[in-house]
């Protein structure tokens, strides 16, 4: 029976996971992600959940239990922040490369030092080059509701992928939001029992682990994939909002652009503030529309490219850092790589905001935007990347 | 031509082909062999370990493997996947070289027997990081030459199987290739038990212990003989020592391999002294219940 | 396969205790109904079997 009610991110995605029949999940507890944890071994120990949870000893080798049993099988889900997703990096490399279709939640916090227990985004971001999809959601529904097409899409036979469920720690994590949890049988319809066609542990059964002995083509493999799955990502979540009457459109959302000159582009949390102050400044007659950037891998190059075209502007919100790059924030250089095919290019800003987790005012976000459309006026941009935490904005609210 | 099928024949049946990639003289490949025939074919092998990697790629039986610092963390989770998948007939065998299993993946060992995984865990320990090209490690004997200790290893070996059976697992032992019968019986009594088994076994290296290849099974059996590899069994905390040969002094060990060249008297008479009291001590504690 | 010796052995001295058998590391030799044969595409030359025959009925002869 489906029903609805006020969910903490944490415990939407344990219901995630329940819904989605995990059967194994080897997990280590870590500040914002415990509550996620414990209220999977909750719901096993009422009996609502048909899955092992293994307590194991460390991040690295939940990841590592993780790979065994997706090897072997069975349906796998895990969660881990910050210094876990580190600890257990060497790990992480694992699934994508052996094909395996492990779900995961990465809620996001900074990692040490200079960090703190609240999010950014480095923790899933150091993940960019390894092959993982990566999703970034809003609030609890949508973590919910990720995580689910999650599994769709990584265990169809096209991709073989692992998928990284990402939200922010505290603002997603630890924050209720009215959250509909659908029925079991209806998600069993959507989501049907993991197999892998390509490989088998069973003695009678064994299906050794395919792979080109050639480097570079089994790497390009992976590459095709990530390819493949750009259109698999959205036939899932135009499907999934057939069924469930909630979609997420694919890989970016446009929100109240009609019209616009320039864009915000965000990732998590952070958009749903933004959404509000987009609201306000369009009714004040501020040209400025906000892009959400859901899905960061495989990232969805021609969509921003066929994007940047209506507009003068892409001001994008990095909540990381990448200390020494070419030019400001990881998602920043993304976006400038993704447009530098584009002949007639936009200009591009790129703004640090709530590093280490501190709050993204609705302030900062109207200051954002008034830089980007005063860019768009001059036509140029003064300064590209802009740390907005050290300006002195005046009072927050 | 009709022998070449007798063998492909004999390959098929023990589960294990013939001609690995191992130095000649390895005791990896006559290690799997044993172990093969005693737990038979609904096996999944688990595990790496840089040089048995040569010896696990031969093996007839589904195998699986991540890395040297997975070592029983990855055979946890095909564990929990067999029990989801109801399969609980299969046999889990997780193993790990010296360098795995002592050092970087020691808490993972650790965790693993705490939680009484039900699996087999094997140390294939050659006593140093041989893969690699003869580096030290925390299971390599006193004295020993390595690359990283060139004038002999000053510290003592571990003695993982006690650090193991003070988790208070089921069944521990230490087994040698050169004693084939106890090894594979050990095995197949293991695979009999429910929870963590833990199995320790020494693998003469021919190139890092630097000896000729032929002695391999005789350099094997003279460190079971003069008790510096003694053979026993902790089942439920209580020690059965499995041979009581006739002790034969350490020197004898230690003049046939090359590794122990430049130890100095003093030292192979400390090294008796050492072998000496740990003989007493195990002969005292055989039939006692050890640990707290 | 290149190896510098290549074991052979005397079938007539041969008791067939089967101990070659059982510690050959690559199992490579075979105590079959003709006696003890060895595969020669994969056997190493390591000379183990030569060692743990108790009555020297296997010798280690030079290839290269």
């Amino acid at each position: 029976m489906s029903f609805t009610r006020m969910m903490e991110g944490n415990e939407a995605a344990a219901w995630g996971a329940l819904l989605s029949r995990a059967q194994v999940v080897p997990a280590y507890p870590i500040t914002p992600q415990t509550e996620l944890i414990s209220s999977i071994a909750s719901l096993i120990a009422e009996g609502k959940m048909k899955a092992e949870y293994i307590k194991v000893e460390g991040e690295h080798t939940a990841m590592a239990a993780a790979v065994g049993a997706s090897a072997a099988g069975a349906r796998v889900f895990t969660a881990s922040s910050s210094q876990g997703i580190v600890f257990m990096e060497e790990a992480l490399w694992m699934p994508p490369g052996m094909r395996l279709p492990i779900g995961m939640c990465m809620v996001n916090r900074a990692i040490a030092p200079i960090g703190g227990l609240r999010p950014d985004h480095n923790d899933s971001l150091l993940q960019r080059d390894n092959g993982w999809i990566q999703l970034y959601c809003e609030n609890s529904q949508e973590v919910l509701d990720t995580i689910i097409m999650g599994y769709r899409v990584g265990e169809d036979r096209r991709i073989y992928l692992p998928v990284a469920t990402c939200y922010d720690g505290y603002f997603v994590s630890a924050t209720a939001t009215p959250t509909t949890i659908p029925a079991q049988t209806d998600v069993d319809e959507f989501l049907p029992p993991y197999k892998h066609e390509m490989y088998s542990l069973l003695p009678e059964d064994w299906k050794p682990r395919p792979y080109s002995e050639n480097i570079a083509k089994a790497r390009y493999e992976v590459q095709q994939a990530h390819e493949r799955a750009k259109k698999v990502i959205e036939d899932v979540d135009k499907e999934y909002k057939k069924r469930f009457g909630r979609g997420y459109d694919g890989a970016l959302e446009e929100y109240n652009c009609d019209g616009a000159e320039a864009v915000l582009v965000t990732m998590g949390s952070m958009t749903g503030t933004v959404r509000d102050v987009i609201d306000e400044l369009r009714v004040k007659g501020k040209k400025i529309g906000l892009v959400k950037l859901r899905c960061f891998r495989p990232f969805p190059t021609e969509e921003l490219q066929r994007l940047a075209k209506k507009y003068n502007a892409i001001a994008v919100v990095d909540r990381n850092t990448s200390y020494g790059s070419a030019g400001g924030g990881i998602v920043s250089m993304e976006v400038a790589r993704a447009l530098y095919a584009l002949e007639d290019r936009p200009l591009l800003l790129n703004f640090h905001v709530g590093l280490g987790g501190t709050d993204v005012t609705m302030r900062q976000i109207e200051y954002m935007a008034d830089k980007t459309l005063k860019a768009v006026k001059a036509g140029r941009v003064k300064e590209a990347v802009d740390w907005v935490e050290l300006k002195d904005l005046g009072p927050v609210m | 031509m009709m022998l070449d099928n007798k063998f492909d024949e004999y390959y098929e049946k023990n589960f294990y082909q013939g001609g690995t990639t191992c130095c000649p003289g390895c005791g990896g490949p006559l290690l799997w062999r044993m172990i093969l025939e005693a737990l038979g074919p609904n096996t999944i092998v688990y595990g790496d370990g840089p040089c048995a990697m040569c010896a696990i790629r031969n093996i007839k039986l589904p195998t699986f493997s991540i890395h040297f610092s997975f070592i029983a963390d990855g055979s946890t989770g095909i564990l929990a996947a067999l029990r989801a998948r109801g399969r609980q007939d299969i046999t889990v065998i997780s193993s790990g070289g010296d360098g795995a299993t002592g050092d970087i993946s020691l808490g993972k060992v650790s965790a693993a027997a705490e939680r009484n995984e039900n699996m087999i865990q094997i140390c294939v320990d050659n006593e140093a990081y041989m893969n690699t090209g003869i580096q030290k490690s925390g299971l390599t004997p006193f004295g020993a030459w390595t690359t990283t200790t060139p004038t002999g290893k000053e510290n003592n070996k571990k003695e993982i199987p006690m650090i193991i059976a003070a988790h208070r697992v089921p069944y521990v032992a230490t087994a040698s290739i050169s004693y084939p019968h106890d090894l594979k019986a050990k095995i197949a009594k293991a695979k009999g038990i429910e929870g963590f088994k833990y199995i320790h076994t020494v693998i003469p290296c021919p190139t890092g212990w630097r000896f000729d290849p032929a002695k391999s099974v005789e350099v094997t059996r003279l460190g079971v003989d003069t008790w510096a590899w003694p053979l026993y069994e902790i089942e439920r905390g209580t020690m059965k020592i499995s041979a009581k040969p006739e002790q034969k002094p350490i020197k004898e060990y230690l003049s046939a391999q090359g590794r122990f060249r430049q130890m100095k008297p003093e030292q192979i008479e400390y090294l008796q002294k050492e072998i000496d009291s740990k003989r007493v001590t195990l002969l005292e504690s055989n039939g006692k219940r050890l640990f707290l | 396969m290149v190896r510098s010796f290549r074991p052979e052995v005397d079938q007539n001295k041969c008791v067939k205790c089967g101990l070659c058998q059982q510690f050959c590391p690559e199992g490579t030799v075979m105590l079959s109904d003709e006696g003890v044969v060895f595969d020669y595409r994969f056997c190493k030359g390591c000379g183990v079997c030569g060692n743990e025959c108790r009555i020297k009925a296997i010798t280690m002869v030079r290839e290269v």
